[in-house]
Parts: structure tokens; sequence; C-alpha cells
């Protein structure tokens, strides 16, 4: 009799492992194959709202206008379907956004995340999806190289824009060599992104001898008259890596309110003209003026007729690359599996695959062989001039 | 000396700021017993209301007025809108829930609150819109003023300080001075006696919800004229007054004008002296603080219960 329970409970353990198995293996198991003639999703995460909301409106403009004029001669129907992520809401939006959309077959790829703290946030989730991410604004330099032993981006990650371990010895160097800088305030705003930027910022003018002194604003903050009583007034520049645009040219005011000499200079974050427009002010960023690019004039002028009343910025053309790339890896994907993509994976390991001709922000993009960054990319430095526009000063 | 001078005025500016938005919170509460978590959304409307009659007006590049005449209308023009919304928000939000639990009022606050933020966002958008005040009479409200020791106080300063400090006393004046006033007191005093001594309730927290709105509207207007407002403004600004008047005393209007203020001077102090990153775990520690030794608050009455 205790023969046949022993027996019976044996058997109820192995057949309890056998389900608990076979229901972990369906759990991990990739979605069932997608046919490349259907309706293809690319998921699109990024701020549409909060402060930084002008930039991911931006940035949706352009990647639907890449996958409007794109993805037909690619013999691909894609749909964007957009995420939100508003960067005063810290990491939680974009930690339920990547449950979503790799939860849907039928998303492929992820634009973005647009933002890095976002990125760290999700780029595990989409990593064990085999969903490629490619963002084109995500600049911390840990999301693609190592940093003091971490690296936050996984293998899935991509971006089309070179990271801050450009951006910030650009930066600094810009201020030593072309300012002759004694003095310089560094802000940060308690998130990734600008702290990534800031430490890189203050790194380099360390190590040239630059004087530093470094304050730290919560990211919600409006009013900034205490900091800028903290600014010496013998300071050259506040370097001041925001993605709120407003708040650069808030500070900027502020300064010139307490008759500081100090000059803002923002980073890719704060590159809106419309916002930011305090005369004198510096600004960086990682793509050119495109509508200087003679190559790009039918793309300009096909977004503008498609958006009316909307100026070219800076974040845009970025995002158009970022689609135009996923595309094609779709494309590569599609055409390897015949027609079908089996799993998100083979999009993943086709991204690499893609190099473009006439790249919107000039030449051809390729990848680098070292890390998922884009080859030889640079950052570009304006000065607002007193009409407030911004002049290529680096 | 002089980082003192600048902190005492942002401070100052601030806080006054800070007290206008806590003396909406006071007022409804006193009253009704109501925190109106939605106060915050009216304070960021107010401000929206200020930047279109400013476009209507022209701008600040090219206003069709005087520039003092400019800040008046848009300050008088988004009290008023933010007075209508007041009773709009008081007529069908909390009236029908006037002797329901009191969750019920709370909950349908928030409510309220996130649906003057998505209304707003679907309406305007997510970008900021800044006053640019800085184009106004080639920047006569940054660079005028008067000078302590080698400290500038800007034309725009004093114009936020001053205002706000008018707008206090007129309300003082309204409160202790006046029939409405008197009818306001004996509501928060007793609701039921005052109805029976024939004051018209209604009426009497329609007024306060009038008083209180277009107190954030005006505070909304009075930030905007510095920084760009956008939908998202009300959440902290919000707190901020609540916390002030919570620890002025919720439901003292002296209460919520000193809130404000010491809260203004301890988030500027603590951002000058102590740390830019402790400022806010400051400000809220000294809630905390108020809540456990001090839960009436500075200049609030103690809740006495009958056993």
């Amino acid at each position: 009799m205790k023969k046949g329970i022993g027996l019976a409970l044996a058997v109820l353990v192995t057949a309890v492992v056998a389900a608990s198995a076979q229901a972990g293996h369906k759990a991990a198991a990739a979605p069932s194959a997608v046919s490349c003639s259907a309706p293809l999703k690319i998921g699109f995460v990024t701020p549409l709202t909060g402060g930084a909301g002008f930039l991911g409106q931006e940035q949706m403009s352009w990647a639907q206008y890449a996958v409007k004029t794109l993805a037909a001669p690619l013999g691909l129907k894609v749909t964007i379907v957009p995420g939100d992520t508003p960067v005063e809401q810290g990491p939680a939006p974009a930690q339920t956004l990547a449950q979503k959309f790799v939860g849907d077959p039928s998303v492929v790829a992820i634009l973005g995340p647009s933002t890095s703290g976002a990125v760290a946030a999700s780029t595990q989730t989409y990593f064990q999806a085999g969903m490629a991410h490619l963002s084109p604004s995500a600049t911390r330099t840990d999301l693609t190289k190592t940093v003091s032993g971490v690296k936050e981006g996984t293998p899935a990650f991509f971006r089309d824009v070179p990271g801050d371990y450009i951006q910030g010895p650009s930066d600094a160097n810009f201020m030593i060599k072309n300012l002759k800088v004694k003095k310089v305030v560094i802000m940060d705003f308690q998130e990734p992104y600008s702290t990534g930027l800031a430490d890189a910022v203050e790194t380099t003018l360390k190590a040239a001898g630059v004087s530093t002194i470094r304050l730290s604003a919560p990211n919600t903050t409006t009013d900034y008259s205490a900091f800028v009583t903290k600014v010496p007034s013998d300071a050259d520049i506040v370097f001041f890596p925001t993605q709120k645009p407003a708040d650069a040219q808030t500070f900027a005011q502020q300064l010139l309110e307490q008759g500081k000499k100090a000059k803002v200079f923002g980073g890719d974050g704060s590159n809106d003209s419309t916002q930011f427009k305090v005369p004198g002010s510096y600004v960086s960023n990682f793509a050119p003026d495109i509508t200087g690019i003679a190559a790009d004039a039918s793309i300009v002028a096909g977004w503008k007729k498609a958006n009316p009343g909307k100026s070219v910025g800076s974040f845009g053309p970025p995002s158009y690359g970022a689609t135009q790339i996923l595309l094609h890896a779709i494309k590569l994907a599609c055409t390897a599996d015949g027609g079908v993509i089996k799993q998100r994976r083979d999009v993943l390991r086709k991204v690499k695959q893609v190099s473009i001709k006439n790249w919107i922000l000039g030449g051809t993009f390729k990848w680098s062989t070292k890390s998922n960054d884009p080859l030889n990319a640079k950052f570009y430095i304006f000065q607002i001039q007193n009409d407030g526009s911004y002049k290529l000063v680096g | 000396m002089d980082t003192f001078i600048q902190l005492t005025v942002d401070a100052l500016t601030l806080g006054s700021v800070y007290a206008l938005i806590a003396l909406g919170y006071t007022l409804v509460y006193g009253v009704l017993k109501l925190l109106n978590f939605a106060h915050g959304d009216v304070f960021m409307v107010g401000s929206f209301i200020g930047y279109g009659v400013l476009q209507l007006l022209g701008g600040t590049t090219n206003p069709s007025v005087p520039t003092w005449a400019l800040i008046v209308i848009v300050t008088l023009a988004a009290m008023a809108g933010c007075a209508v919304l007041g009773v709009v928000i008081e007529r069908f939000a909390y009236r029908p829930l006037r002797d329901a639990p009191r969750i019920a009022p709370l909950i349908s606050a928030l409510g309220v609150s996130f649906f003057l933020v998505n209304s707003m966002q679907l309406l305007f958008g997510a970008t900021p819109r800044n006053y640019d005040t800085f184009s106004l009479s080639n920047g006569a409200l940054y660079f005028r003023g008067f000078d302590v020791g080698n400290v500038r106080v800007p034309l725009l300063r004093i114009i936020t300080i001053s205002s706000a400090f008018a707008l206090m006393l007129v309300l003082w004046f309204l409160v202790n001075k006046t029939r409405t006033g008197k009818a306001m007191r004996a509501t928060s005093f007793d609701r039921e006696a005052a109805a029976m001594m024939g004051i018209d309730i209604d009426r009497v927290i329609v007024f306060t919800f009038v008083l209180g709105s277009a107190l954030a509207g005006a505070a909304g207007v009075m930030f905007a004229l510095r920084v760009p407002t956008q939908v998202t403004i009300g959440f902290v600004a919000g707190l901020k007054g609540f916390t002030a008047a919570v620890i002025g005393g919720i439901g003292s209007i002296p209460g919520a004008m000193a809130g404000g203020l010491i809260l203004g001077f301890a988030e500027s102090y603590t951002q000058g002296y102590v740390s830019t990153k402790w400022s806010d775990l400051v400000v809220f520690s000294i809630l905390i603080a108020f809540m456990i030794f001090r839960p009436q608050g500075l200049l609030g009455r103690a809740d006495i219960r009958k056993v």
C-alpha cells in the first residue's frame, strides 16, 4: 500500500515537473511566425508628452514619414505603434511598454527607447525576447560600452547616433580649446542621461586642469534661481545637459537676471531653437542641420509637405534613419526566412548587416565592428545668435 | 552676505507663489473639510489662460498694450478663468458628493486632477509654453529693479512678491471685514448651525471656490512669468502648496501664508547652504515633523473631540 502511495506521488511529482518545464518552454518560446505580407508593427518608445514631449513628437513625425515613403518600395506593410515615456515619470512607463510590445507577436522590432533611462529600464526585457531596439537619441555611454565594469545595454540594443563618450569629450574640448575656460559649473538632473554626460564632461575638464563645480537638481525642478545663485560670478560656462530645452532657456535667463557672466552650454537634449534661444549660449548635437545637405532636399521637402508649418529639428532625422535601418533589417529577415519572420531574433541578427548609402545625416551609414554604435559619428556644436538661429561653430 | 540676500529674494518669490496656492487648499478645507487635490491643476490651467491672453494681446515681442497693463490684464484674465473653472469643478465634481463619505470627494478630486491634465494635453499638446517675458521691453523686467548690496532685485521679482502680498491682504480683508467673509467663517466653524442661522451654504461654498481658484490663477501667471509652463506643473506645485497649507495649519488663512513662506525659505536656503540635492528631502521632512509633533500646524486649531 505504502509502495503504491509512493509510486503515485512519484508519478504526480514527475507530471508536475514535466508540466512546469513544458509551461516554461512555452513561455520562453518565440511567438509564432509572422508573414511578411501581413501588416507588421514597429513599436516606438519615446516621450510624447511631458517636458521632453517635443522630442518624441518630432521623432514620431519623421519615423512615420520614413515608413510612409520607405516601407512600400521594400515590399513591406509597416505601422508605427507609439508608446509614451514622459521623462518626469522615470523608468516605469518604459518597463510597462516593453512588456506590452513583447507580448504582441506582430511587433517585430522597437524604435527607441529615445532616452537613456528608458533604455536601461527595458533593454533586458527586449533582449530576452530577442527583440532589436534601436534608439535615435539615447546617448549614455554605458548603453553600448563597459564603463567602470558596468554595461547597461544588452546586445539587442543599438543606436544610430554617437554616445556621450564622444559628446562629453567633444563639448569639454571645445570649452577648453575654443572658449579657453577656467571655471565651469556642471549640472545634472539626477537621471541617467544627464549624470552620464555630466560625468564625461567633468572628467575631460578636470584632466585639463579646469576648475569644476558640480550641482545636481531634481528632474522635476522648474525654477533654478537657487542654483543660479550658486554659480560663481567668475564661472565661464554652465554645462546644462537637460532633456527639457525650456529649462535651459530659464537657466540662461536667470543667469542674466542675477548678472552672472557665465553662458549656458546645453547637450543634445536642449537642442531646440524654438525653446532655447538666449543669444551667446551653446548647444551640442549628434546631427547637423540636414537642410544644408543637398542629397536630403527631397526628403526635407516631403516631410515638410506631410507636416505643414513645422520646422526641421535635430531629433527627427536620426529617427528617420533608425526607421530606415529597421525596415532594411526586417526586409533582410523576410528574404532569409522565405517571406516570413520565423522569430524576432531573425530581425535582430540582421540589424548589423545594414549599411545605408546617402545617409540622412550625410555620407554612408555603417556600424562599428566593436560596439552597436555608428562608425565615425561625431557631435556638432552650435552657438545661438542674436536672431535665435543656431550657428555651427565646432 | 550677497548669497544670503539672493537666497532670501529667491525664497520670498518662491514662498509667495506657494502661499497663494496654499490659500486655495486651506480655504476649501476650512469650509468643506475637503482636500481639493485638483487645485494644483487649476494653477496650471491659470498659467495657460495667461499664456493664451498674452498671445491675444500680441505676445511679448509685439504687445498691443503697455507692459504694466499687459501683466495686469493677463493676471486678471487668469484669475477670472480659474474662478469659473473652480465653480464648474465644485458644481459637478464635489456638490453631488457633499453628503457622501469623505473618501468619495477625495477620489473625485483626484479624478478632476487627471481630467484637467489630460484635457489640457489633448487641447494644447506637451510643449512647454514660455511667456518670454525676457523679450518684453528689451528685458526691462530682468534688468531693471533695485540693488541690495551687490544683489540685483529685478522688477519681475518685485512684481511677483508685491502682487502676492497684495492679494493676500485683499483676501484677509474679504474674509475678516466683509459680510460674506463672516458667512465663510461661520460655515467653516459649523456648517449646519450656519445654515440654521440663514446663511446660504451653497453660495458660500461657491464663493470659496471662486476665491481659491482665482488665487491659483494669479499664482499660475506669477509662476509662468518667470518659468515656462506645461501641463504637468500642477502636480509638484500642488504638492508644495498642500505641504505649505499643512505646515501653516490647514484651514488657517494666516497659516497658509506663513506655511508658503516657510517652505520657500526652507527650499532656497537648503539649496543654497546645504545641498541642491536635498531641498525636497528637507521640505518634506518638515512636513513629516509637523505631522508627528504638531499635526494641527503652526497656526491651526487642535481638533478637540468630545469623548
